[in-house]
């Protein structure tokens, strides 16, 4: 139950950080709500913990804004679910927020080592 | 970019295949069917959360709030009634009450003509008249060549629109067979085409109607409802008018009842030249009606400017030719004499009415704004203190996580729940209101509230629910979450500063209920004495009523009337009968100057050579009542044959026989055609009101001048005077069915017409005067009851300390005389300059009159004392074991 197990070491979300990563994760292209999350927790190395509620409506969200469009379909294993892929706003919404996040983590990085390499 | 909205199923059916993918993934993983359903359902919480917060995703919180905030408020207000009843009715009859008073005021001053474009009409008004005219009005009337020449020139103006009554009062009628009265008037062919009214059924008039003198008729759209219950079939149908047929082309459109302000003209005929429809219902004159009399001044006239011309223009280009007119008949202008000038006023309203009601009603309306403010400064008082009593839940709410805008939101809610239901009620209150108050000031004209009274009544009721609002909020916030933590509910509320605003506002009141008290008590003595100011005659027992009879000639006229008089004297219970030209006390009366001993008398500078005149019957100063000071009444041996005789009254006789007797001189008309030999003195009386003052004045017999027309009959009878009427109409009536008995009263009721507007706003400053005592009284109590509760521990110490019941009442009493005497102190000023403002409305009281001033004091003073005893008592009640264990 390797979901289960680490659960301690695991870190919610911050706000608004989970619309960029759906974004990201659907620049690789279309995929379903539980796919997302499971992607999420992968490439995380199961550090960022989805609450899935959550992702459903951020999805939502997405969609309202245009930033994702939507549509049923079948999964690998002939199940039916929602297929989410990214359009052409939500790619520039996340070249926009991702440059914004890297300002963001380098300004941290500069204040919470400062000793760290400057230049 | 209107996408359809997305189902709350299809997120549902989402989820549903979330689980099943995640389930499928954990079996992949090795766990068994049950497990890997179960542990998916687990890993995502919970479905029915995600499911709801979906459905609540883009729903309008708003509104959700708003139903929220309304039951809360609803909930809350609910626990005490007595503040929310209190609050409710007080907003409902100060608010009402101004609404009523606006309504009024609307109608008569602000509404405009109901006319197209009313900015380019203007009434002609002119500054004074050619010596030897006789007018209806000095400035506002002109004679028919006048009008005829203003007419038929177009550069000022485009039309010329005249227009005058049949009648002083109502006119004979006849529809069918019954005899009835309405108002009527003669009107210019351009009256609706110049005005700019519609006529949604049949046509106006056309100036070949005027020029034919047509028998054509339109009538109003409120004449239509009332007698003809809207039969569209009235149209083509004979209305007998003094007996001439007209017939009803046209039905004037709704909303247009004449030019009259506060009357309803019932229907309108063209100009005529028949003598029987002669302009006021005048007898003929020598032979002339109003068309053929050039010194006659009756007709009201209003232009339309032509266009491109404004109002100086039209009067400039039309001066040269009125001056011409205005002595067509007259000859040249005497030397010295001004000639008259036109000039050319905004025909935005009505005409004269402003005058009359203007002041008065401006000056109520300044009274019900005072007690409006006293109904405000209330409710805020009594929200102020129960939210001040509020402060800890308010506290509780922040320190639980409400937000201010929450609180300021909820304060809103349930101010506006207030104002609306205070605002329901009030609109009830102002509907009966005003009917009463029309009815009392007969004002006949539609008084159904616009838009303009709407928008009045709203915009206080918003303002209201702000101030509500807005003025405990400083409170609620000042609380702070903090002060839910104190325990001692009374040591945490005695902050001097909101105690001084509730100070002020009562000290407010104090001082509007002293200038309220001072106008209604100077209105109200203004009433006492015109109601017992000797009229000069014993006016018990005699009733009046007018009638016109259809005459060809003068005998014929003469003999109706002889022959009129001689019956009603034979009905049983009639003590005497006579008859006149002019109705006492009916505001009305022909005013000339007249030849004394063959020639104008010589008058001091300055002084007035007018004397009033009227035309009376046999027995006239006996059957009225008034005293006979030398030689003789009236008496049926008085004849067109016998020699002609006249009485004068006391004044006449002073200013005009100074240290003679005046029995057996002569005194004649102005021009001196008629003379007439003084037979009598009768003693000054009232003539055409109550509030006049005596003037000359002569009386010529009905039976010896050349003329005769409508007459109004006096009757003194024993006990009932209305009783006689049915007998009197059947008399009438015997002798012409075509004739109603116009406007029967008893002749009390006649004169307390004249002072119908002071009693009206005498009793309505009255109302409000006790409406504002009762308003005071209550907020005084609120605000003591409230702040004797919440000194109860304090009062409590002090009795424990020693202090004794006496000191405690005479604590809490000294507070609301101190606020007494300080608002008494800032109204006496403001009540001299409403006295001052008053001053034309009153009658036989200075505005300074000390005993009104006195008594109003005095009951602010009383409001003040019973309005503090129950508090007081309360507090002195206090046991103070038992007031600090609640500590």
């Amino acid at each position: 139950m390797p979901t289960q197990d680490s659960s301690e070491d695991r870190i919610a979300l911050l706000q608004g950080t989970l619309d960029l990563l759906i974004l990201k994760i659907l620049l690789l292209g279309p995929c379903h709500g539980q796919g997302v999350a499971r992607s999420i927790q992968r490439q995380s190395e199961e550090v960022l913990f989805v609450d899935h509620g959550s992702l459903y409506l951020a999805l939502q969200r997405l969609e309202d804004k245009n930033l994702i469009q939507a549509k049923w379909g079948l999964s690998e294993n002939n199940r039916k679910a929602r297929f989410y892929s990214i359009t052409a706003k939500g790619r520039a919404e996340l070249q926009d927020k991702t440059s914004q996040w890297k300002r963001l983590t380098r300004a941290m990085g500069l204040i919470l080592e400062p000793q760290g390499e400057e230049g | 970019m209107f996408k359809r909205k997305r189902p709350a199923q299809d997120f549902a059916d989402e989820i549903r295949s979330h689980l099943e993918l995640e389930a499928d993934e954990l079996r992949d993983d090795g766990l068994s069917p049950d497990q890997a359903t179960r542990l998916a359902r687990v890993q995502f919480g919970s479905v029915s959360g995600a499911n709801e917060r979906f459905y609540l995703r883009g729903r309008i919180q708003i509104l959700d709030s708003i139903v929220r905030d309304l039951r809360y408020a609803l909930r809350s207000l609910a626990h005490s009634p007595a503040f929310a009843l209190t609050a409710i009715l007080t907003l409902a009859l100060g608010i009402g009450a101004n609404t009523a008073v606006f309504s009024v005021m609307n109608a008569v001053l602000l509404r405009s003509l109901p006319v197209a474009d009313p900015t380019r009409l203007a009434y002609l008004r002119t500054s004074n008249v050619p010596n030897g005219t006789g007018t209806i009005s000095s400035h506002e009337t002109f004679s028919y060549p006048i009008y005829q020449t203003l007419r038929d020139q177009h550069s000022g103006f485009s039309d010329v629109i005249a227009y005058v009554p049949l009648s002083i009062s109502k006119v004979a009628v006849r529809y069918g067979s019954q005899p009835e009265e309405a108002e009527g008037e003669m009107v210019s062919g351009t009256f609706f085409s110049g005005l700019g009214i519609k006529l949604p059924h049949g046509r106006g008039f056309t100036e070949q109607d005027e020029k034919d003198h047509a028998p054509v008729a339109v009538i109003s759209y409120n004449y239509w409802t009332r007698r003809f219950a809207r039969n569209p079939d009235v149209l083509g149908t004979t209305l007998y008018v003094n007996g001439i047929g007209v017939t009803i082309v046209g039905i004037s459109a709704q909303g247009f009842e004449g030019l009259e302000a506060g009357g309803s003209t019932d229907f309108w005929i063209p100009l005529q030249n028949r003598p029987e429809l002669n302009a006021y219902g005048n007898p003929v004159e020598e032979g002339k009606i109003y068309i053929t009399n050039p010194t006659w001044w009756c007709l009201r006239l209003i232009g339309r400017l032509a266009p491109g011309v404004n109002k100086q223009q039209a009067a400039a280009a039309l001066n040269p030719l009125f001056q011409r007119a205005a002595y067509i008949g007259l000859g040249s202008p005497a030397a010295g004499e001004k000639p008259p000038t036109l000039s050319l006023e905004e025909a935005k309203g009505f005409p004269g009415f402003s005058e009359e009601y203007g002041r008065p009603l401006r000056m109520l309306m300044a009274m019900v704004g005072f007690v409006l403010l006293i109904a405000l400064t209330n409710v805020v008082m009594l929200l102020m203190a129960r939210n001040t009593s509020r402060q800890r839940e308010f506290s509780m709410r922040l320190a639980l996580g409400a937000g201010r805008r929450d609180l300021l939101r909820q304060l809103l809610t349930e101010s506006f729940l207030l104002v609306a239901a205070g605002g329901a009620l009030a609109w009830a209150f102002a509907q009966m209101a005003t009917r009463s108050l029309a009815s009392w000031a007969q004002i006949e004209s539609s008084l159904a509230p616009d838009r303009t009274v709407l928008a009045f009544a709203l915009g206080i009721l918003v303002v209201a629910a702000l101030i509500f609002g807005l003025a405990p909020l400083r409170i609620a916030l000042a609380a702070g979450p903090a002060l839910s933590l104190k325990t001692s509910a009374p040591t945490s509320n005695t902050a001097a500063g909101k105690s001084r605003a509730a100070r002020i506002m009562v000290a407010l009141q104090m001082t509007l209920c002293v200038v309220l008290l001072v106008g209604a008590g100077l209105l109200i003595r203004t009433l006492r004495n015109l109601e017992n100011t000797p009229l000069g005659l014993r006016v018990d027992g005699l009733v009046v009523f007018g009638v016109n009879p259809h005459v060809t000639s003068v005998p014929q006229g003469k003999a109706f009337y002889r022959d009129l008089i001689g019956k009603l004297r034979e009905l049983p219970g009639v003590e005497s009968v006579t008859v006149m030209a002019w109705r006492i006390g009916s505001w009305s009366s022909n005013n000339s100057g007249m030849t004394v001993d063959g020639r104008l008398p010589d008058v001091p500078n300055g002084s007035s050579r007018t004397v009033r005149s009227n035309v009376a019957g046999p027995g006239f100063f006996t059957t009225l009542g008034v005293p006979v000071l030398a030689g003789r009444d009236f008496a049926d041996s008085d004849t067109e044959t016998s020699p002609h005789v006249g009485i004068i009254n006391e004044q006449f006789a002073k200013r005009f026989f100074a240290n003679t007797n005046p029995i057996g001189h002569m005194i004649g008309t102005e021009f001196g055609q008629y003379q007439m030999t003084i037979i009598g003195v009768v003693k000054d009386h009232k003539y055409r009101s109550i509030d006049e003052e005596p003037i000359p004045m002569a009386w010529y017999e009905y039976a010896q001048i050349p003329i005769i027309g409508k007459m109004d009959v006096e009757l003194r009878v024993h006990g009932d005077p209305l009783a006689i009427l049915p007998s009197a109409r059947k008399v009438v009536q015997q002798m012409d069915p075509n004739l109603p008995l116009i406007k029967p009263m008893t002749q009390r009721a006649q004169y307390d017409l004249t002072i119908s507007s002071q009693t009206l706003f005498a009793r309505l400053a009255g109302c409000f005067g006790l409406l504002a005592v009762v308003l005071v009284a209550t907020g005084l109590y609120g605000t003591l009851a409230y702040r004797v509760s919440r000194r109860t521990a304090e009062i409590g110490v002090r009795m424990a300390m020693g202090a004794g019941r006496g000191q405690v009442v005479w604590m809490i009493l000294r507070d609301s005389l101190v606020l007494t005497l300080i608002g008494v102190l800032a109204g006496i000023p403001l009540a001299f300059a409403i006295g001052r403002a008053l001053s034309s409305s009153l009658y036989g009281v200075e505005p300074l009159d000390a005993l009104t001033y006195a008594i109003a004091i005095a009951g602010v003073t009383l409001v003040a004392f019973v309005a503090s005893a129950a508090p007081a008592s309360r507090a002195a009640s206090i046991d103070p074991l038992k007031a600090l264990r609640t500590e």
